[in-house]
């Protein structure tokens, strides 16, 4: 199968296609109620797909991430209450004007802008990562052990409330990601000669229960927050109105392919920096930023969506999840004996431009949801939360027992939940976890790979590092998170600022 | 911060920088809990280099080993800078971290999962929901029974039917009556 085949797959294959639309009408809603969120819901079905062939699971999957992406929006706009994290941003401007009884003109420009910024996400996906894969099969494996550390020190440092925090929850997402044997000398590690933990700890059950159980927990605290009903007139924006706001959305759209594509980060941030970046370039904005300022809607909503199709450039060519969510695909990938990487991209390229297609046809029902279905969704969110968290627990718990049958993985599950929610409740991002876990194997092979071909010599090995233009500048970018998080970088940036303003004046 | 709780207002001064702010005060039992990840962490570190010790780079116990110290070091950080906010005021333990429905709430997961296996899915899944419902939403018997049974029959339908995963069976003729169903829709074929 050539890659044009592989491409309209799922436009020509009516299976495929309709679990894209059930996958991306599903995304909608459950991006759109609060307490479930799209990692929740890609975690729990992993284990419910698993039997599948790889194909339509993975399109089922592709759906819910572009559906859910853009469905934290709604209730942002509607309730002031972010259905996901990527929304955050959206909700400052996107409720102001629901305020002022312009729900409806927003829904519409969200959609519209989504479907946009997802487009420019999925062309620099489609044209960059089969250069990025040729480029990637010349990284020595030194170059994998250093993105892999760069992609947990991101998520680490641009989540949560420190960097202490985010390298501590990575580091416990590598241990959790070495328990087991040891593939290469087959020594156990931290099994403390139980059969039980000498298969390893299932990383299923350690997602669900991180973003599952902790969070169905979490929301407990929330049991009384009324809903906000609203009446939403017309919806599809006028061509002008879009005309109007096609220059910002391409700067926002490359800020959401570039922090997508970047290891670890993912729509959240993307859509945080691209309210920021509309914030600073908007001389006039038709309202002021907060008030119901229609830039910042297009900004967040546009970076969100082309984050997606960002964060399959690292998880395609290098096999480094762009965030949470493609590090979960990550693990249905390998559960499918597939393994994301450089080599995939040149075996199999069929996969690649299978999910490309996919993403195409996600993009295109989201923007068909996203237009209609107003009346149900408005019933759908009102679903009280004392209904939805035991749902949650429920498909939580089936979800860890299903992948191996086992009720081991749903006791490993529960105790990551509980650990989870505590976690959470004090800070510690859970995000770095996930990554950890799933690129706990990635790191520890292409260390000793890395240093077993120095001949474990650890002088050659930074020599390997700094004579290498691509190992020092990852290396440095590393070096350079660590520095930013210290008092001195804010000291001098604070100089440097300072400098710069008096100049101005 | 779970998305529920902000405002608009004040987040509007903190998305120039996109961290949560590192908080002036600390949360009940969040020191307790800083201890207890250091203490696991260095018991973690022992049993890493229990592993293979400083045998070689290459060793399978060197990236454990060097894991669990930074767990060490950036465990022992958090609690020392912990241990110095003065705990934040008017939050008790018991009621902002972990109250009683979510101690419920936990055990009956756990009454959950040990029950799935003897007692079979349905059964089990039907007084979970029940119960927990009846617990959160604090409705009449009627409708509590009313929306577990069809939120049930929702989730039995997509994932035991559609996407045909197997569920322990327990005591509840569960595949007797799909088979029914199946004839009865099939017309006998």
């Amino acid at each position: 199968m050539d890659a044009f085949a592989a491409f309209f797959m799922v436009f020509t294959d009516l299976k495929l296609l309709a679990l894209v639309a059930a996958g991306t009408f599903a995304g909608v809603y459950i991006g759109a109620i609060p307490g479930l969120s799209v990692t929740m819901a890609v975690s729990i079905l992993i284990s419910f797909t698993f039997s599948w062939d790889v194909h339509p699971a993975i399109a089922l999957m592709i759906g819910i991430f572009m559906g859910g992406v853009y469905g934290g929006s709604r209730t942002a706009i509607l309730l002031n209450i972010p259905g996901a994290p990527s929304a955050i941003a959206t909700a400052m401007d996107g409720y102001p004007m629901a305020q002022r009884g312009e729900a409806g003109t927003a829904i519409g420009i969200t959609t519209v802008m989504s479907f946009f910024g997802g487009f420019i996400g999925i062309i620099v996906l489609a044209l960059a990562a089969p250069s990025v894969s040729q480029f990637a099969l010349k990284f020595q494996p030194r170059d994998y052990m250093l993105l892999a550390i760069l992609g947990i020190l991101l998520v680490g440092s641009l989540s949560g409330e420190s960097l202490v925090k985010g390298i501590f929850s990575g580091a416990f997402g590598i241990l959790i990601g070495m328990v087991g044997m040891d593939p290469l000398t087959f020594t156990g590690r931290f099994t403390y000669d139980l059969p039980l933990m000498q298969s390893g700890i299932s990383f299923i059950a350690v997602m669900i229960g991180m973003f599952g159980v902790s969070e169905a927990l979490a929301q407990l605290h929330h049991l009384d927050s009324a809903a906000v009903k609203q009446k939403i007139s017309r919806i599809v924006p006028s061509f002008g109105t879009i005309k109007k706001y096609l220059p910002l959305s391409l700067q926002t759209s490359s800020i959401g392919v570039i922090i997508g594509a970047l290891p670890g980060t993912g729509g959240d941030i993307a859509a945080l920096m691209a309210y920021d970046h509309a914030k600073r370039v908007t001389r006039k904005p038709s309202r002021p930023f907060g008030k119901g300022a229609i830039e910042g809607l297009v900004a967040p909503e546009t970076a969100n969506n082309a984050a997606v199709g960002g964060a399959f450039i690292p998880m395609m060519t290098l096999g480094i999840p762009g965030d949470a969510v493609t590090a979960i695909m990550i693990g249905a990938l390998f559960i499918h004996g597939l393994n994301p990487g450089p080599m995939l991209m040149v075996e199999q390229p069929d996969m690649f431009w299978f999910i490309v297609g996919a993403l195409v046809v996600a993009n295109f029902f989201m923007l068909i949801f996203g237009l209609t279905g107003i009346r149900l969704f408005t019933k759908i969110v009102e679903m009280p939360r004392a209904v939805l968290i035991p749902m949650i627990m429920l498909l939580s718990v089936v979800g860890a027992y299903a992948v191996n049958n086992s009720i081991t993985d749903v006791y490993w599950m529960l105790a990551f939940g509980v650990l989870g929610y505590f976690m959470r409740s004090y800070g510690y991002p859970l995000g770095p976890v996930i990554l950890g876990v799933i690129l706990s194997r990635l790191l520890d092979d292409n260390w000793r790979r890395a240093i077993i071909s120095e001949r474990e010599d650890l002088g050659r090995f930074f020599h390997g590092i700094l004579t290498s233009p691509l190992s020092l500048a990852l290396f440095l970018a590393v070096i350079f998170i660590f520095f930013s998080q210290t008092p001195l970088w804010t000291r001098l940036k604070a100089k440097l600022l300072r400098n710069k303003n008096q100049e101005a004046q | 911060m779970s998305p529920t709780d902000h405002d608009t207002d004040a987040m509007q001064d903190d998305v120039t920088d996109l961290h949560e702010h590192p908080r002036d005060t600390r949360r009940p039992g969040e020191a307790g809990f800083t201890i207890l990840l250091l203490l696991a962490s260095l018991f973690l570190l022992y049993s890493a280099y229990d592993i293979s010790g400083f045998e070689a780079l290459s060793a399978p116990g060197t990236l454990p080993m060097v894991t669990t110290l930074i767990m060490c070091l950036t465990g022992g950080l958090i609690a020392l800078r912990t241990w110095k906010l003065p705990q934040i005021a008017g939050q008790t333990f018991s009621r902002e971290i972990l109250p009683p429905v979510l101690i419920v709430m936990a055990l009956l997961l756990l009454g959950y999962a040990l029950a799935l296996k003897p007692l079979g899915f349905l059964p089990t899944s039907f007084l979970f929901l029940t119960l927990s419902i009846k617990l959160l939403w604090r409705q009449g018997w009627g409708r509590t029974l009313a929306i577990s049974l069809l939120t049930l029959a929702i989730i039995y339908l997509v994932f035991r039917v559609i996407f045909s995963v197997l569920m322990p069976a327990g005591i509840f003729p569960e595949a007797e009556m799909l088979q029914f169903f199946r004839n009865m829709l099939g017309g006998g074929a």
